[in-house]
């Protein structure tokens, strides 16, 4: 005890003593920790906001999923579309059953994730089924107009034709302008007049103008499936933007609202509104050529607008535009010269389409209350389709504005199951009845082939397994799909891909995890926390850590070599004072604990005052804020700004990080001075 | 009186490259009890390796050296350590203090290593021992802050506050002029004969060798009279 005493006061002393070099190591050591608590506060707090955001958004505290799966479950994507084989879990509500009994699970989700895409039709495409339709139901007044929005469209193909001549081959180019020219002529559009030939003139449109459009877009999205009443309970971060959530026992959709936003929404609208968000951060557009650039593509895009309008708005919005540009011109041309915007009217234009464009146009294709056909390839690899209603869109609070959180649309389970491959009692029902009355007979995949080419009596179609609700069956009395109702307990029981388990108390994560476990091995499922079971996003934060790690780690070694270095020295400088400590009776332990003790000291000393002006700066970032400079950092930030937080942990653990570095960069001096021979204290005397 | 030291038939060979140098060459000698005395010698006759060999921080090639009763040559580092400790107390040229610590604390240090005393009966004894020689009133002080003879004192205090058997002091006035030689020479033999406590110098100083009570000549390497 006393000689520890002693040892501490010559500890404090010495380095009082050495001011400069106490000074230096203490410095790097300062340092050290400041960067170590700091960096680990902030890792910790983005961890807390992630998991936060991603247990109350989508993954829940735990997720379950078949042990049989080949691929781990990745919720927020573990990048690219291929489908992955994350394993199936047969019967939902053995799992409710048997997971729901433990003691502190509040929620158990059942979930489904899979792959669809989702055409946004081409407007000449979409006129002529619209003319289709109006023509069958013989819809007098209706079919002029949509000749009219068709008649304008085809006008501009035909210019279009001229610019892509000199890309076109010549003989293609030639049977195209040769069909241009015939629907250019007025002759043509008289068989839209009544007694004329309709049908005729509209598979023309439909088999050699409509080809000359541009492709409709193609949206690949990623769909969740889950049960919309328990997923609202368990996720209080989902939140509805438009529309609203889809009711028990009916088959729905849910955009996610980015995605509706940046990429269903019409082109036109978005690119303004980016150049609205672009104008609020300060850039502008004659200073920078690439949003020049992107005004030049803007005022190509003019179709968006023109070809949804219908003759009467058509009308109305060229004498508009010619009233605010102050100009004469056809409307394509007034739409392009008001679609070149620039810094002084990029807000007042947006602002201006919207009250007089946007509400003649569609500005979402498909929109909440429209139904999209959902496509995607089952697990088989038939290609199946199921058309579902558009009932909304939804976000996760402080997600809004994060690009992987618009990886999530929202479906139910029993159209998800459809989509999936798995077909659900009700569906397989409704499916029977189709037949039954169609007339149609249910062929295995071996048999259709001889059934069609071999003979045998069944030529019928070989639906197999197929969707069923997209078969356009004129004959029948198919229900519309916002009216189609199943069995809510549908969603409750069955097959799942995965379940999210959310806990009544979210620190009980560690305890309950190895109760989980073994109800889950019981069940063939493998527990997977909320940071496994989110993908890349999950891991993220693991990078990160070993970014910091990895940072820590090279400041630490500069440290080690330089307190070890610094140490050498002052070993050396101080060998006739070891020699006098040895000769008059002081072990060589004490000696090397004298050293040790010494950075030991100065390394809490330095550590302290590193981590308590981390400390000081965290508390000026809570008030603050940190902004998330980018988009993707929106998610780990858990909103636009994070609000970072400290825990003693992060400065213990930061301060016995630094003393132990200090310690051990001390170990090799110390041990010099320890072999430091009594004699060198009598030396060179005589 | 019981002998404090016994060399027997001491060598002492220092290496040199390949060679070896014969630094002491079959010394015996014996000091008892409350001797005052000196080993006197030119330079390299070898009297500060008998005195390294005496004061344990060394040991001989061949022959013995027993000190307090313990032969040095079978002892570990960690026993002579702590045979220097508590039997032998330094009084060095260059008065070797710790420069960190304060008259009084540098005193104390030996008491600490030792770890036997309380704190009440070694701030007694440490601030007597001050006292008596003569430096009580810069108790505080650190060592660069005191004149060349107020640190011999110091040195003095620090070499007897642990009661040693034997005190050895290695050219003990060489760093002071010789007024201030003369004091601490008086302060030493003082202590000697209230104390009873063993001196044993070095030195070629002949003010030192006046007041030796018993002269031990050396000469290269060897005893020349003692």
């Amino acid at each position: 005890m006393q000689s520890l005493r002693l040892v501490l006061i010559l500890a404090v002393r010495s380095l009082l003593a050495h001011r400069a070099k106490s000074l230096i190591i203490g410095s790097l050591l300062f340092v050290g920790t400041f960067v170590v608590v700091l960096g680990n506060a902030l890792l910790d707090s983005i961890e807390e906001v992630m998991r936060t955001t991603l247990t109350h958004s989508l993954a829940g505290d735990f997720q379950l999923q078949s042990k049989d799966a080949e691929d781990a479950l990745a919720l927020f994507g573990g990048g690219g579309l291929g489908t992955s084989d994350i394993g199936e879990i047969p019967h939902f509500e053995q799992v409710e059953a048997e997971i729901g009994k433990i003691d502190g699970v509040r929620y158990l989700v059942p979930m489904g994730v899979t792959n669809a895409t989702v055409f946004g039709r081409n407007e000449i495409d979409r006129v002529l089924t619209e003319l289709r339709d109006a023509l069958r139901d013989g819809d007098t007044e209706r079919v002029p107009r949509l000749v009219a929005r068709a008649r304008r469209i085809v006008v501009d193909l035909s210019k279009a034709l001229d610019t892509a001549k000199a890309i076109a081959d010549e003989e293609s180019y030639r049977k195209n302008a040769e069909a241009l020219t015939k629907v250019g002529d007025d002759a043509f559009w008289t068989a839209f007049e009544p007694g004329g030939d309709a049908l005729s003139a509209l598979d023309f449109l439909d088999s050699r103008v409509a080809p000359l459009a541009s492709d409709g877009d193609l949206y690949y999205l990623r769909v969740f499936g889950t049960d919309p009443e328990r997923f609202v309970e368990a996720f209080p971060r989902f939140e509805i933007k438009e529309g609203q959530m889809i009711p028990p026992g009916r088959p729905g959709f849910l955009f996610n609202h980015r995605t509706y936003e940046k990429l269903i929404k019409n082109r036109v609208a978005r690119e303004l509104d980016a150049l609205v968000d672009e104008a609020d951060d300060g850039n502008t557009i004659a200073d920078d050529p690439l949003l020049q650039q992107r005004v030049r593509r803007l005022a190509d895009q003019y179709r968006l607008v023109t070809f949804q309008l219908e003759p009467e708005d058509a009308t109305a919005l060229t004498s508009e535009l010619k009233g605010l540009l102050g100009q004469d011109g056809t409307l394509e041309e007034l739409v392009q010269a008001f679609l070149k915007v620039d810094d002084t009217n990029v807000r007042e234009r947006t602002a201006w389409f919207y009250e007089h464009m946007g509400t003649r146009i569609a500005l979402h294709v498909p929109k909440v209350g429209d139904s999209v056909t959902l496509r995607g390839f089952t697990q088989s690899g038939y290609l199946r389709a199921v058309e579902v209603p558009v009932w909304g869109t939804y976000d996760f609070e402080g997600l809004e504005d994060a690009d992987i959180s618009g990886a999530s649309n929202l479906v139910d389970l029993v159209t998800f199951r459809e989509l999936y491959g798995k077909m659900s009692d009700s569906a397989r029902e409704e499916l029977a009845g189709i037949r039954q009355e169609v007339g149609v007979k249910a062929l295995s995949r071996e048999d259709a082939e001889a059934a069609l080419f071999g003979g045998g009596g069944d030529v019928e179609v070989a639906v197999a397994d197929q969707g069923a609700l997209d078969v356009d069956i004129g004959a029948v009395n198919v229900v519309g799909p916002f009216e189609r109702t199943f069995p809510a307990e549908e969603t409750r029981t069955g097959l799942v891909l995965d379940v999210a388990i959310v806990l009544e108390d979210p620190d009980r994560e560690a305890a309950l995890r190895p109760e989980l476990e073994r109800v889950a091995d019981g069940l063939g499922l493998k527990v997977l926390d909320w940071k496994e079971a989110s993908g890349t996003l999950g891991q993220m934060i693991t990078v990160l850590r070993i970014t910091l790690l990895t940072a820590v780690a090279i400041i630490f070694l500069v440290a080690l070599i330089i307190v070890n270095n610094a140490m050498v020295m002052a070993t050396m400088d101080r060998v006739p004072e070891i020699g006098t400590l040895r000769a008059i009776g002081t072990q060589r332990t004490t000696v090397l604990g004298l050293f040790l003790v010494e950075t030991g000291v100065l390394g809490l000393v330095a550590g302290g005052v590193g981590g308590l002006a981390a400390v000081g700066v965290i508390v000026w970032l809570q008030s603050v804020g940190i902004p998330a400079p980018a988009d993707e950092l929106v998610l780990l930030f858990g909103g636009p700004r994070l609000f970072p937080t400290i825990g003693l942990n992060d400065i213990v653990f930061g301060l016995i990080t630094i003393t132990t570095v200090a310690v051990a960069s001390t170990l090799y001096p110390a041990t010099l001075a320890a072999r430091v021979p009594p004699i060198v204290a009598m030396r060179g005397r005589e | 009186m019981p002998a404090i030291v016994e060399v027997r038939g001491a060598v002492k060979d220092y290496p040199l490259g390949k060679l070896k140098v014969r630094a002491l060459e079959d010394v015996s000698l014996s000091i008892e009890k409350g001797e005052f005395t000196v080993i006197a010698g030119p330079s390299g006759s070898g009297k500060t390796t008998l005195l390294n060999l005496i004061g344990c921080v060394d040991v001989p090639t061949a022959g013995e050296v027993i000190v307090d009763g313990q032969a040095t040559s079978r002892l570990s580092d960690r026993q002579l350590t702590k045979l220097r400790l508590h039997s032998i107390g330094f009084i060095f040229q260059s008065f070797n203090l710790v420069n960190v610590l304060d008259v009084y604390q540098n005193v104390e240090l030996p008491l600490l290593l030792q770890g036997k005393l309380g704190a009440a009966e070694r701030h007694q004894r440490v601030k007597a021992l001050i006292e008596r020689v003569g430096i009580g009133e810069h108790l505080h002080h650190r060592p660069n802050e005191l004149s060349g003879g107020q640190r011999q004192r110091v040195a003095i205090a620090r070499a007897l506050v642990t009661r040693p058997a034997l005190v050895l002091a290695d050219e003990p006035t060489a760093n002071l002029d010789s007024v201030t030689g003369a004091s601490i020479l008086d302060l030493m033999r003082e202590l000697n004969e209230a104390e009873q406590t063993t001196f044993l110098f070095s030195t070629h100083d002949h003010a030192v060798m006046q007041r030796a009570r018993r002269i031990v000549r050396m000469l290269d390497g060897k005893l020349a009279e003692s």
